[in-house]
């Protein structure tokens, strides 16, 4: 690994993925960029197909066969994540960012016991000298999740969905990574246990002084455990900020809507409020901003031209309208600012500190 | 898991009894009995016929004679081959048995891990020419009308190339002045072949157990000198030319099954290994940073492995109905080869013996696969 260098943990520039299908090109990721300290926890927020799983998996260097970086850097700890060889992509993954999955239930092989799908990870990095040590590790990592060691020996089926869920959580935890991802953690857990879950996981981050970067579609679970807030809409971040501030103030009217689709109290989604429509196609997105067909503030420049950042101290959303006042409406100058990247850059970087 | 056994056991019986009992009835369905044969001859005299049919126990009600036979069958005692009299059929049955056994085995082992092994490396990568290649001459060796493929492989390998003996078990020139019989070398061989065997499972099992991940690498070297060791010992029994006389009659019928079965096994496991490749497990194994390698046989073709054993029950029981072609084709004194002549020669006991044995054979690979499913998959737990 290269030395430690000034500068973030993880920082994400202009990242752009194309998927190729047959009936086109999917534009799953469009300049994406946001950068992550170390003890930082980032949620990133968005109606499914958005592209959240898409950068996850960027960031795991772990993209599916059709899929194409069209654009845009990774760096962990200085080092350009997509310049690395073969053999260094295995290092690489699970060792410096490790995945919590979307499918959480299906990640564990069934035909293994639980302990040994994770000493196969500590193996594979050589974080232990021998098989023993492995397994002590694993039992201590039992216990930090919640999980009695002695079930290490047992099989997937044999746990509950609760318990599946530490373990893959477990098995994240195996190798020190510097980041992990926790993709849509608890979807298929029922409310209570979900929450419990990301209340631990959220402790075991901040005991562990880890970056950790939680996905999900619902952005209120999200925002009890992050630090910061990325709403993605059709593959672009269009709105980025403190947790705090996205929540009380939104400025992108896409996550104002988010925010009034709150899960009630049984748990059940209502849909967007006052959204119409559905997200769309990502293999011809409309033309400027891409929120615009369903967008209540919606003009003529919307159509045309695709928004700049608009910011509200260390808050932007890309939008020409946003929701906030305060918010500086982009001035021409700012336009022609936001094309160009070194400016946008310029200002994540005064963000930043 | 004991009580599972049991209970396994048990069904075992109940099925045996039912194969017996069906042979019985199936052979007395046929028009007339042995008796008849002297029946039509006019110089026997009636009381004569009589007797002889006593003598037969032909004279006794059915049910009566049915209690008879399967009393014998159960104690083992298949009566004496009209064919090969006066040798007992049981006799005749652990001569032929046990070389149908080996040839099909050898097969159908042989078939599966050409075609597992195929299969998943055509799995894996897509559209190679490894994957044209195989996929079609599998397919077509699969197809293939089994007696001129046989026949197609005698001509070029016997005739034209003369590499390999045209068929039967032995070559009688080679043993004209051996002092052992071929059943003694076979046995032998089998014996061979049965402590090998175990002398491998039993080196991967102990290095296994050592937990030392670099012991493993010891484990091919290990069991290649217990190989030469055995081939060391054969070479100076002095019967080791007539051995290597049967293996070289081996060779030609094991081929030509392999060929014509392997690609069942190579298809079903390529589709199975489609479907396991795209498993979320399967990614997690590669999030983990796990060679690709691995991430293939540990994980995707590991779960492939289910589906493609439970069918290799049914390509046991295609491996016994093929018998009789190949060995007929390829004179191999097996199973088949005895079941057919007794037919046409209306060798009653040995016919209704070797049903009993094939049927046995398919009852006991079935509860073998039962069993290794179990092991192999631990979502599995009979009760
Ligand atoms: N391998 C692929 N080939 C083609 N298109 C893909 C592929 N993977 C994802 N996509 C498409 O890319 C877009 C982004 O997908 P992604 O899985 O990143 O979304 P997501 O935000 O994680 O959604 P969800 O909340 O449903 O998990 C979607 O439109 C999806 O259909
Ligand atoms: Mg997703």
């Amino acid at each position: 690994m290269a030395a430690k260098i000034n500068g973030p943990l993880l920082k994400v520039e202009d990242l752009t993925l194309r998927y190729l299908t047959r009936g086109g090109e999917v534009r799953a990721v469009e300049g994406v960029s946001f950068e992550l300290e170390q003890g930082q926890a980032l949620g990133l927020v968005g109606e499914s197909g958005c592209g959240k799983t898409s950068v996850a998996n960027s960031l795991m260097r772990l993209l599916p066969d059709n899929a194409r970086l069209a654009g845009g850097q990774v760096w962990l700890r200085g080092e350009d994540i997509f310049a690395l060889e073969e053999d260094e992509v295995r290092e690489y993954r699970w060792r410096r960012v490790a995945m919590v999955f979307q499918a959480a239930m299906n990640s564990l092989d069934p035909v293994y016991k639980v302990g040994q799908q994770i000493v196969e990870a500590i193996e594979a990095h050589e974080i232990e000298g021998t098989i023993s040590a492995a397994r002590e590790r694993v039992a201590r990592l039992f216990r930090l999740v919640g999980l009695d060691p002695a079930l290490m020996d047992r099989y997937p089926h044999e746990f509950s969905g609760g318990m599946r869920q530490r373990a893959v959580i477990a098995m994240a935890l195996s190798c020190d990574p510097a980041v992990i991802i926790a993709d849509e953690p608890t979807t298929a857990l029922d409310v209570i246990v979900q929450d419990r879950i990301l209340r631990e996981l959220k402790a075991i981050q901040q005991q562990l002084n880890m970056a950790i970067i939680y996905i999900s579609h619902d952005i209120a679970v999200v925002a009890e455990v992050t630090d910061r807030i990325g709403v993605m809409y059709a593959g672009h971040l269009v709105e980025y900020g403190n947790t705090a501030d996205v929540f009380r103030a939104p400025l992108h009217p896409y996550t104002d809507a988010l925010l009034g689709s709150f899960p009630s109290v049984t748990g059940e989604r209502r849909p967007l409020a006052g959204l119409s429509g559905e997200p769309p196609n990502l293999i011809d997105p409309p033309a400027g901003c891409p929120f615009h067909p369903r967008c209540p503030r919606a003009t003529q420049i919307c159509q045309e031209e695709f928004p700049p950042q608009a910011w509200e101290g260390t808050q932007w959303a890309k939008c020409w309208h946003p929701m906030n006042a305060g918010a500086e409406a982009p001035s021409d100058v700012e336009l022609e600012a936001a094309s160009d990247v070194g400016i946008v850059e310029q200002s994540a970087h005064g963000e930043g500190g | 898991m004991t009580g599972y056994l049991v209970r396994r056991a048990g069904q075992m019986v109940l099925t045996l009894f039912l194969i017996i009992t069906f042979a019985f009835f199936l052979v007395q369905a046929q028009p007339g009995d042995y008796a008849t044969f002297y029946a039509l001859d006019p110089d026997i005299p009636p009381e004569v016929k009589q007797q002889l049919r006593a003598s037969f126990g032909l004279d006794k009600p059915l049910w009566e004679q049915y209690l008879i036979h399967l009393k014998n069958t159960v104690t083992g005692d298949f009566g004496v081959s009209f064919g090969h009299f006066p040798r007992p059929v049981m006799d005749v049955l652990v001569e032929r048995v046990p070389r149908t056994a080996v040839l099909f085995l050898s097969a159908t082992v042989l078939s599966f891990y050409i075609g597992f092994f195929l299969g998943k490396a055509i799995a894996w990568r897509r559209g190679g020419w490894l994957e044209y290649t195989a996929t079609i001459s599998g397919a077509t060796l699969f197809t293939v009308f089994t007696p001129a493929f046989a026949l197609m492989m005698i001509w070029i390998f016997a005739f034209r190339l003369g590499w390999l003996p045209v068929g039967k078990f032995l070559d009688p020139l080679v043993w004209r002045h051996a002092d052992v019989s071929a059943n003694y070398v076979f046995g032998q061989m089998l014996l061979t072949a049965f402590l090998f065997t175990a002398f491998a499972f039993l080196v991967l099992y102990l290095l296994k157990r050592t937990g030392r991940v670099g012991l493993a690498r010891w484990a091919g070297p290990l069991i290649a000198v217990g190989g030469v060791a055995a081939l060391f010992v054969w070479s100076f029994s002095g019967v080791g030319g007539l051995a290597l006389d049967i293996l070289k009659h081996m060779v030609l019928p094991i081929v030509t099954l392999t060929l014509i079965s392997f690609a069942g096994t190579m298809l079903l496991t390529r589709n199975s290994m489609l479907e396991t490749v795209r498993e979320d497990y399967v990614m997690a194994a590669r999030a983990k940073g796990l060679p690709e390698k691995m991430v293939r046989d540990r994980h995707a073709a590991r779960n492939a492995l289910l589906p493609v054993v439970t069918s290799l029950v049914y390509s046991l029981v295609f491996a016994i109905d093929g018998s009789v072609i190949i060995e007929v084709v390829f004179s191999w004194p097996g199973t088949g080869l005895t079941l057919l002549q007794a037919v046409r020669t209306e060798d009653l006991p040995l016919v209704m013996g070797a049903m009993v044995f094939i049927g046995l054979f398919s009852l006991l690979a079935h509860a073998i696969v039962d069993v290794l499913y179990v092991y192999l998959d631990p979502r599995i737990r009979y009760q």
